[in-house]
């Protein structure tokens, strides 16, 4: 007899104790009421708690507690100020602009990221020569670093000499050209579209882990049953899809709020493309008023995790295969 | 006996043990940092200390360093933006960052209300500096110097002498209206479409563009008691603000240039021969830029001039960068000793090239010590140096009064909102009055 996590194996049939093998099937008695308490694997998390604890728990119980207090280098003492923050940053004209702008980078890009995964997903579901090397491609925009992505889509976008207006030059298309800056819709548009090109990558690889569980059984019966293709994406992949495609949207959601490099680096600090979290960057770090962005951060917060919880129950289905 | 199974416990227990202390010691590494009290060790000779700059001086020159004073140098390069935002972070958690890192002219005020580096005065003779360092009164707030110097920036104004001859245009603007004058007869005559080059993207540089221009018509954006001083229409910083966006409306300034930001002017106008001037430009941008031949196809060709004003010519506003010491930093007199060395004369000539080509510091442009732009200046290896020389001994500080402590705030509604009235969204009139109510609001706390 061997201990092994609490279960005790043995040769005795279910139900009789002590009762001779039958037929020479082992099966597995397990003994509730008697497991031991195992410090191995609270033990074995335990950096990882740590770590969780000290890098996210920590600072957003600080984050929640600092947002009632005026904390402001240029203005001490620390003390308390109960609902001012949130109060000031209401009534602040930047960060007003700012919520709009946010609102579309989030509606947009979850939208469109999640519908160019699902589409890609979806094309690379069956094998065929080269797909190694086109997943491989295909993650190269989500590898790079914001920072890089918009230096890279600043010489793309460049009115004077970037690709899109010296094309639009060279067709004779051009008036003033695409001008970054110009008009909100255009500019929060071209900012959205450099970001559903960073985060489509990740969202695809999430369906399509997805996708590689649905058994090929599946589709070979449909296809009996005379399913056209469009008819097999509605019955089988896009249901199955759903707990991966709840996964990629609550990532997008997540990153289109906290969206920061893009339109920082692409369009400065113009208010036709701010983002909240360059707001919460401007007050925190320019203004050196933390107590103001503690409590805008954590708005943001609260705003993600409910958007997320909406995006679970609305798109998340429990699937067994 | 221990049987197999106890044995496994036992193994582990021993892994848990291991794993539960290695994640503690890489946690308390993770939050260490923190708890160095201020004041910092006296040692020299023997101490590791850590510079958070810029790009890295030539490492035989740290090498030299280390050998004379017996201090090792830990460089940390990152962008100004990375910088700025980590002294924040760690002068407001009161943790260590760095021994020396950067002070901007334009965070003074704030640092020198904050208090968050140590004043200069007390490690170095400072005002034995001031003669060769017209500079160093743009780091001097509450009679203290927070910061050295090291590297002489101010806003000029250059010039494309070919593209203005091919235009017709003879002889240097003395005022504005002259300057103006040229930039239309450029146009007018076809050899560029766009003579003038503004960076509207709304960013630092555009607030410093007004800066060096509200200078030309004649005076500053701040009072010396820090109060606006641009809300008349007869003021020069509104006269100044109308004179950039009717410059964008009437076409002398691509119409693109609403988000273009200003070293991508500088890199992809003037340094292309797309743009004939550029009225508020980096001193330096002559031998650093535009005559370099991988990066510019107008070689011999842009010159400084002294730059336009209302009546004459006018002088020219200091931005320079300075290195100091904040208050959490561990060895505070290893890094003064670091900072003397190398905002010395002779080691400012070696980075510029004076003394050899492998000593020179890339990126480096042009020496905060005058004795060291005349000796280059002497020697040829300055482009314009005559002209600079002239300029760096009378270039004068942004803010008369000193930086604000709440030029932070001030700068973003400077670039915002001209940004938006050069986009048209608001009028120059409204974008006065908004920066004016930030300055206002920011100078009584509220």
């Amino acid at each position: 007899m061997t201990f092994s996590r609490g279960v005790e194996s043995s040769s005795q049939a279910v139900g009789q104790p002590g009762a001779a093998p039958s037929g020479g099937v082992t099966t597995v008695v397990v003994r509730r009421g008697r497991r031991r308490f195992e410090v191995l694997p609270y033990a074995l998390v335990a950096p990882v708690m740590i770590f969780i604890i000290a890098l996210a728990l920590v600072p957003a119980v600080f984050t929640i507690v600092e947002s009632f207090f005026t904390v402001n280098p240029l203005d001490p003492p620390t003390r308390f100020s109960g609902l001012a923050n949130f109060v000031h940053i209401a009534h602040d004209k930047a960060v007003i602009s700012s919520i709009g702008n946010t609102a579309f980078y989030m509606v947009v890009g979850v939208l469109l990221s999640t519908a160019m995964a699902l589409a890609i997903a979806v094309v690379l579901q069956r094998p065929f020569r080269g797909r190694s090397l086109v997943i491989a491609v295909l993650i190269l925009p989500w590898a790079l670093p914001g920072v890089v992505e918009g230096i890279l889509w600043t010489g793309i976008f460049d009115p004077n000499a970037g690709l899109i207006n010296s094309l639009l030059t060279t067709l004779h298309l051009g008036g003033t050209g695409v001008l970054l800056g110009q008009s909100r819709l255009l500019t929060i548009t071209l900012i959205e579209l450099v970001q559903v090109w960073q985060i489509t990558p990740l969202s695809v690889l999430l369906i399509l882990a997805t996708l590689q569980l649905i058994p090929d059984e599946l589709y070979e019966a449909a296809e009996i049953d005379g399913c056209s293709p469009w008819r097999s994406f509605l019955a089988i992949t896009f249901p199955l899809a759903r707990p991966g495609i709840a996964v990629c949207m609550v990532q997008a959601v997540i990153a289109t709020i906290n969206i920061f490099d893009q339109p920082y680096i692409l369009n400065g600090a113009a208010d036709t493309g701010a983002s909240l979290t360059m707001q919460t960057y401007f007050i925190s770090f320019q203004n050196l008023d933390f107590g103001q962005g503690y409590a805008l951060s954590l708005l943001i917060t609260a705003v993600t995790l409910v958007i997320s919880l909406g995006v679970v129950r609305a798109i998340y289905r429990k699937v067994e295969l | 006996m221990w049987g197999n199974g106890e044995r496994s416990v036992k193994r582990g227990w021993r892994a848990a043990s291991a794993a539960l202390m290695a994640g503690l010691l890489v946690a308390a590494a993770g939050c260490s940092g923190g708890g160095q009290p201020s004041g910092g060790s006296t040692e020299v000779s023997g101490a590791t200390i850590t510079v958070a700059l810029g790009a890295p001086p030539p490492a035989a020159a740290l090498k030299d360093f280390t050998a004379q004073t017996g201090i090792k140098v830990k460089w940390v390069n990152l962008d100004w933006d990375s910088l700025q935002t980590k002294i924040s972070a760690a002068a407001t958690a009161k943790t260590y960052f760095a021994d020396a890192t950067d002070v901007d002219w334009s965070r003074v005020g704030q640092l020198g209300k904050l208090g968050w580096f140590y004043p200069m005065d007390s490690y170095l003779d400072t005002k034995s500096m001031a003669a060769d360092m017209p500079q160093l009164a743009s780091f001097t707030t509450g009679g203290h110097v927070v910061g050295i110097p090291y590297d002489a920036s101010f806003m000029v104004t250059t010039v494309n002498t070919k593209l203005l001859k091919q235009a017709g245009v003879s002889g240097t603007p003395k005022t504005i209206d002259e300057y103006t004058a040229d930039l239309q007869k450029v146009k007018s005559s076809g050899t560029v479409k766009y003579p003038l080059n503004i960076p509207f993207s709304a960013a630092e540089g555009l607030s410093t563009y007004w800066y060096e221009t509200t200078g030309a018509f004649g005076g500053t954006v701040l009072d010396k008691q820090q109060k606006p001083a641009f809300t008349s229409p007869d003021s020069a910083g509104y006269k100044a603000a109308q004179w950039m966006v009717n410059a964008l409306k009437t076409g002398l300034v691509p119409p693109g240039n609403i988000n273009v930001a200003d070293s991508q002017g500088q890199q992809t106008l003037m340094a292309k021969g797309q743009v004939a001037s550029t009225f508020s430009d980096y001193s330096g941008n002559v031998g650093t830029l535009y005559n370099i031949k991988s990066s510019s196809s107008v070689v011999g060709d842009t010159q400084y001039i002294p730059t336009p004003g209302a009546n004459g010519p006018a002088g020219n506003l200091s931005n320079p960068d300075g290195i100091g010491i904040p208050k959490q930093a561990k060895y505070p007199k290893a890094a003064a000793e670091f900072i003397k060395w190398f905002t010395s004369a002779q080691k400012q000539a070696d980075f510029t090239g004076l003394n050899g080509t492998d000593k020179v510091y890339s990126g480096f442009t042009i020496p905060s010590r005058l004795s060291v732009v005349q000796q280059m200046t002497a020697k040829g290896n300055l482009d314009g140096g005559e002209e600079l020389q002239a300029m760096l001994k009378t270039a004068q500080p942004v803010f008369p009064g000193g930086a604000p402590s709440w030029y932070p705030k001030f700068s973003n509604s400077v670039y915002t909102n001209l940004h938006a009235a050069a986009t048209g969204s608001i009028t120059v009139d409204a974008a006065m009055k908004a920066i004016a109510d930030t300055a206002n609001q920011a100078a009584s706390g509220s």
